[in-house]
């Protein structure tokens, strides 16, 4: 959703200055080099009145990144029902689902266990998942996220080659 | 890797799938290079041109127009193939365009490479915008006349002081 991070994580993933991220309104798109993989990453605005425009961009997907401003307690409910409205989706049934809890450097951040309860993360049997607090400011814990992303898709890739 | 694909190319072993991939590259370039085509490349770029700037953030629209695209290209091409080869099936060409990238000329695969990479797309169509609105070539520098001598700035009248 709009004000969590995506930009500004992707931004920091590839050494781009953070100071100047306006909302998005349309997409991104970077490709990023990790441990000989290739990622395509498509950062699609997250706003309210943007968010019928996501299954523009479902196909082809193998990792859905979904980033969560930890510090904003009013929207969680929010979230959580954005979020299990995706997982319904069939053309994302395959994709592994990573959970950003992003800005972690905020005094009022809930932990990674406390967003993962208000999602009801544990509810979810469609996806492999995984949860991971992070600071996209200070970029803490990004890489740990990607590198779970990137072997549990290619674990799932190469076994069904 | 590496060493064993030299020796394959050392003693020229070809599949039977590289010698159709050959042969379809070769249709290709005649299809591509083809007036009727670049004719209906050049009014769908003329269409929605205009939607296209040059920032890094994409708009919606783009998407859309991507499809549109696609689907547009792609039958065009897929048919003239099919009257040359039958049986021909585009998604199975479009997988084995990745593996054989280094072995087709440059303009063809930048064209090739619209079909299926988004980003390749747009800078097709800012190529084209900047085309169309002169901006390829700046010549405007050339233009401007400098006069030798300047004539003395008058002082300013002290009514617009405040």
């Amino acid at each position: 959703m709009d004000n969590a991070g995506k930009t500004t994580i992707l931004k920091k993933f590839n050494g781009e200055e953070i100071d100047t991220i306006s909302p998005t309104l349309g997409f991104n798109i970077k490709t990023l080099e990790h441990r000989d993989f290739k990622l395509n990453i498509w950062d699609v605005g997250g706003q309210k009145s943007l968010r019928s425009y996501w299954r523009n961009y479902f196909e082809s997907t193998d990792g859905l990144i979904w980033v969560v401003d930890s510090a904003d307690h009013p929207r969680l409910e929010d979230c959580r029902r954005e979020l299990q409205s995706l997982l319904v989706e069939e053309r994302l049934a395959g994709a592994t689902l990573l959970i950003f809890a992003n800005k972690q450097d905020l005094p009022g951040a809930l932990t990674a266990t406390a967003i993962q309860e208000a999602l009801d993360l544990d509810s979810i049997q469609s996806h492999h998942w995984c949860i991971q607090g992070c600071s996209a400011y200070t970029g803490e814990n990004l890489l740990a996220g990607i590198d779970w992303l990137l072997d549990d898709i290619s674990s799932r890739v190469f076994t069904a080659e | 890797m590496e060493a064993i694909e030299e020796e394959n190319f050392a003693v020229s072993i070809s599949s039977p799938s590289d010698a159709e991939f050959d042969a379809v590259v070769g249709y290709l370039e005649d299809i591509i290079m083809d007036d009727d085509f670049q004719l209906i490349q050049r009014n769908f770029m003329d269409k929605y041109y205009q939607e296209f700037d040059d920032t890094e953030e994409n708009k919606l629209i783009y998407t859309p127009i991507f499809n549109e695209y696609i689907c547009l290209v792609e039958k065009y091409i897929e048919e003239k193939l099919l009257d040359r080869i039958p049986g021909f099936s585009m998604s199975a060409f479009t997988l084995s365009l990745q593996q054989h990238k280094d072995e087709i000329a440059g303009d063809i695969f930048d064209m090739l490479l619209t079909f299926t990479d988004f980003l390749a797309f747009k800078e097709m169509f800012l190529d084209y915008r900047a085309e169309k609105e002169g901006r390829g070539l700046d010549l405007s520098g050339g233009l401007v006349v400098t006069p030798l001598s300047r004539p003395p700035v008058p002082p300013a009248p002290n009514i617009l002081r405040r």
